[in-house]
């Protein structure tokens, strides 16, 4: 899939992630968490597995993660990836 | 735009918290159960304000939810940063939902969430060169010979000299020809780099007192906010350790502003240097004098207030049209 315009996904609830997607010539992940320090690797590790899945290369991705769960996590930036997609 | 319901039960809710309720905003949000006003903020551009709980709501997953909104928001009208401007007690919740404390002092505290400072320093981090650096913080509305006096003065004192613009658009001249003029106007010192402020210089435009007890005090807060934000979070990236200024022989408000600075930045170890202004057929050179003698159409005195430049520029076709406003506006302030 390809990122053609900006998108969001998430909340800023306890528990969740709050995503935002736009296109960009490289691959770039920002991630801010208050539990930065001890779980920023997992949290990118998390993010790269769902974009490669999708497919995706390219675009600048935001994540505001308050907590979020594998699961929650990939799906949010799944949500993030085919709204972006979309025309 | 905005419901008129929200706008009344806003207002009431922001009141029953003992805070004040700002009229001038881009969006207000309102959060309800069972068609009950439970919960508001609102957002002026990038910068978030007035957030209002009822207190059984206070601790819950109310303030993210209004934080979501209100993000979003911000979003769709282009600003990826936010701001909010709140009390310290209150700065722990934003803080809990990744907003970063960027300064604090005494009733207030400035938050930012999203690519933030952090992006603003990358950008410039190949402009960021070692010494004893100094910096210029001016809005150059336009830029005058008085300031070109200045900059050339701080230029030979230091190694590197940044001259901060400020970014916000508030003025006759917009923000792109200030910084055109300044550019054009330095271009002749080796060891000055031009920079804009981004969201990084508090004006009194910006800075909300929706929570302040008594309103006059947001005046010395915002400048104290100011003043401490460029000390901690611009200087020390830059190695700015001298900040200059032009000596202020007319304006009360930045006499004020000057002394206020002086007194900050040496609590941060940082020097302060006022410049004497120059001066040009009796008087100081300032933007306002530029400004009258622009309204006059007298050229031959502009010719003796600003650097060819900057001439060049006003009597040009892009010049003329902001010439035109400065007629119709009211404007008097520096």
């Amino acid at each position: 899939m390809t990122i053609r315009h900006k998108a969001t996904a998430g909340t800023m609830q306890s528990s969740d992630a709050m995503i935002t997607v736009e296109p960009s010539d490289s691959l770039e992940i920002l991630i801010e968490s208050t539990v930065r320090k001890q779980f920023e690797p997992l949290i990118r590790e998390q993010v790269e597995a769902t974009l490669a899945r999708l497919g995706v290369t390219t675009g600048r991705i935001h994540i505001s993660d308050r907590g979020a769960l594998d699961y929650a996590l990939s799906a949010r930036v799944e949500t993030a990836i085919q709204r972006a997609h979309q025309e | 735009m905005i419901d008129p319901a929200l706008w009344r039960e806003a207002r009431a809710l922001v009141e029953s918290q003992g805070l004040r309720f700002e009229p001038d905003l881009d969006d207000l949000v309102g959060l309800y159960e069972h068609d009950r006003l439970i919960g508001c903020g609102a957002r002026q551009g990038y910068v978030l304000k007035m957030l209002a709980l009822e207190p059984e709501h206070q601790g819950t997953s109310a303030l993210g939810d209004l934080i979501t909104q209100l993000l979003a928001s911000a979003r769709r009208a282009g600003h990826d940063t936010v701001f909010i401007y709140t009390t310290p007690q209150a700065a722990p919740s934003f803080q809990a939902m990744n907003f970063r404390l960027l300064v604090a002092q005494g009733a207030v505290a400035l938050l930012e969430h999203g690519p933030g400072l952090e992006a603003y320093l990358a950008d410039h981090a190949r402009e960021m060169k070692p010494g004893r650096n100094g910096a210029i913080v001016l809005n150059a509305n336009p830029f005058t010979l008085g300031h070109q006096h200045l900059v050339e003065e701080a230029a030979h004192r230091c190694d590197q000299l940044y001259l901060f613009v400020v970014r916000e658009d508030r003025s006759v001249f917009p923000f792109a020809v200030r910084e055109a003029l300044v550019r054009e106007g330095t271009a002749h010192l080796p060891n000055v780099t031009v920079l804009d402020t981004s969201r990084y210089a508090v004006s009194a435009g910006t800075f909300p007192s929706y929570f302040l007890k008594r309103l006059e005090e947001a005046s010395r807060l915002q400048m104290d906010l100011d003043l401490r934000l460029f000390a901690q979070r611009l200087a020390p990236p830059f190695q700015v350790v001298t900040r200059y200024v032009g000596q202020e022989p007319h304006c009360p408000t930045t006499a004020a502003y000057n002394r206020r600075m002086s007194e900050i930045l040496a609590e941060h170890a940082i020097h302060w240097v006022e410049i004497p202004r120059i001066e040009a057929s009796g008087g100081a050179i300032s933007a306002t004098r530029v400004r009258k003698a622009l309204l006059r159409g007298d050229f031959s005195a502009l010719e003796s207030l600003v650097p060819p430049t900057t001439l060049r520029f006003l009597a040009s076709p892009q010049g003329r049209p902001i010439v035109e406003r400065l007629r119709t506006s009211q404007e008097a302030t520096p």
